[in-house]
């Protein structure tokens, strides 16, 4: 058995950057040597193929996995430009009811002797789906907007992992790590977003990266590239790669991302009433 | 494995001396309302009576011969019940009364006094629900899953996650350890709750007695559900969505503002909400 760390990617609210999150995390992850599995659970929505532009190759998915229909080799999909990055498909065909709970630990253990990192993207919600993409992981990464509906649902999702986890029943704590992203620097600027501060106040979870909202991420989607292959330099490659350095154990102050000013700004910065 | 605790509405006998009187007196409301103690947990409250063993087993063989089914008999030490009487039962709580129904249109009766148990497996009527809304039972966590006192107003529910590391029980009051997240509930109807951590929006803790958030308390918080005006709520920030104090409430709109996410305590004086800063 090896000693893999399976990462769940939750949030409870669709459309933070849970997928894109994952795609970054796990290439960010592979880039720095490891074995690294992507799992998507969002079984009949999934997206994590597309953003990681492994779509024209899936062959067999995870239900089909948890079904015993087809072995997990069979089933992995080999990233295009990293070959130590595997993806593990959904399957877009079925619904949510079709995983269960034996089959999924059995694709979970499975997969911990073959990686030294599964990472579960999970879908959206507080059902099915996503409290058996929880249910096995070591860690989770809870993904959040700088907004209330978001993080308050981000809460519920926290109170589940310490909960209807096996770590939790096994009465563990599972390390929650933060990551709030679509950071609008115009809005902080005006105010009208929750700051950082508050969110991991209210959440009480250490965060683990500040992803600003931009056009990098997009663009890295559409073409079907995770954002930390697609453009290292972009801040919000820089954000999940640092990131990923805290998951690995640096201890690396958070930057929360700032518009870049011009130098007339910053001539008249501290100026402003 | 679960746990599970579940209250009941029981109706309590008391046998008074003399037993012929007595019997009388249920042979009345059974000729009256055949069905009224049928299929009903029946508990047997001999507190305070001293009554004598044998006399005890000559009550119960009378309430069988009426096909009245005493489930459990309260007042009396287990130790002392003989091998095939009901179990020695203690802990209910009074109710409102149960009227008898009179068909006859006659005015005096009411005989039993209702109260709750936890421990009857009979369908009996359930105590009435949950306080408030939206909790969904799966996730919370209830103070105690054993023995039940409950009243009309509160209900214990069930657990998945005994989350047993932070659930410090010290005689009637919890203590929780950990950050009470939204959508959780913490139900505790005998007594006070404490919190060393915050209560989300969206979470609620409803107590028996006084509730006490050493964080900000931002979800909902109700005291005092047993019918207890002199509990209080105390927190180290108040942004709550709504407080109660034996079932008087107050939502966040109708705070004072200037009380704001700022160290308060909120307590019940006459027939109002009292909202104080705590320095």
């Amino acid at each position: 058995m090896s000693n893999a760390t399976v990462v769940v990617v939750t949030s409870g609210k669709g459309g933070v950057g849970k997928t894109t999150t994952t795609a970054a995390i796990a290439s960010a992850l592979a880039k720095e040597g490891y074995q690294v599995c992507a799992v998507d659970f969002d079984v009949g929505l999934r997206n994590l193929d597309l953003i990681m532009g492994a779509e024209r190759r899936v062959v067999f998915d995870l239900v089909n996995v948890v079904r015993g229909e087809a072995s997990i080799k069979q089933a992995l999909v080999r990233d295009k430009r990293l070959d130590n990055l595997f993806l593990l498909p959904a399957s877009q065909t079925r619904d949510k009811d079709a995983l269960t709970e034996e089959g999924v630990a059995s694709v979970i253990n499975e997969l911990r002797m073959y990686f030294d990192w599964v990472i579960c993207d999970s879908p959206a919600g507080i059902e099915r789906g996503a409290t058996l993409a929880m249910r096995y992981a070591d860690e989770a990464i809870i993904v959040s907007n700088p907004e209330v509906s978001s993080v308050r649902d981000c809460d519920r999702i926290i109170g589940l992992l310490d909960a209807k986890t096996k770590t939790a029943e096994d009465g563990g704590r599972m390390p929650k790590h933060l990551m709030i992203t679509r950071y609008d620097t115009e809005r902080a600027k005006t105010g009208d977003m929750l700051a950082t501060d508050d969110v991991v106040d209210i959440l009480s979870v250490p965060l683990i990266g500040v992803v600003p909202e931009s056009k990098d991420v997009l663009k890295a989607s559409n073409v079907g590239l995770p954002v930390t292959l697609s453009d290292e330099n972009s801040p919000a490659s820089k954000a999940y790669t640092e990131a990923v350095r805290r998951l690995l154990g640096e201890n690396i102050p958070v930057t929360i991302p700032e518009e870049k000013k011009s130098l007339f700004g910053k001539f008249f910065k501290g100026r402003a009433a | 494995m679960k746990f599970k605790g579940k209250s009941f509405i029981a109706i309590v006998l008391t046998p008074e001396p003399p037993f012929s009187d007595w019997f009388q007196e249920i042979d009345r409301i059974i000729t009256r309302s055949p069905g009224f103690f049928i299929d009903r947990p029946i508990i047997l409250d001999v507190r305070g009576s001293k009554i004598p063993i044998d006399d005890l087993e000559h009550v119960l063989k009378e309430l069988k011969a009426r096909s009245v089914r005493v489930m459990g008999i309260d007042g009396v030490a287990g130790t002392r019940l003989k091998e095939d009487m009901p179990p020695s039962f203690s802990g209910g709580r009074l109710t409102a009364d149960v009227d008898v129904p009179e068909p006859a249109g006659a005015t005096e009766g009411a005989h039993g006094k209702t109260a709750a148990n936890s421990k009857g497996s009979q369908k009996a009527p359930k105590v009435s629900g949950k306080p408030t809304g939206d909790a969904t039972d799966n996730d919370m966590f209830a103070a105690k899953a054993s023995s039940g006192k409950a009243n009309g107003k509160a209900q214990k529910s069930a657990t998945d996650a005994l989350l047993t590391p932070s659930l410090i029980e010290d005689g009637n009051s919890i203590v929780i350890t950990e950050p009470v997240r939204s959508g959780q509930s913490i139900l505790h109807p005998d007594g006070d709750v404490t919190v060393i951590g915050s209560v989300s929006s969206g979470a609620e803790i409803i107590a028996g007695g006084s509730i006490h958030v050493y964080g900000a308390l931002r979800g909902r918080a109700l005291a005092g559900v047993a019918g207890k005006d002199n509990a209080r709520i105390f927190c180290s920030k108040l942004d709550a969505e709504l407080v109660s104090i034996n079932g008087l409430y107050k939502v966040a709109d109708d705070f004072d503002g200037t009380l704001r996410n700022v160290p308060a305590q909120i307590r019940f004086e006459n027939e109002t909400l009292v909202f104080e800063e705590l320095n």
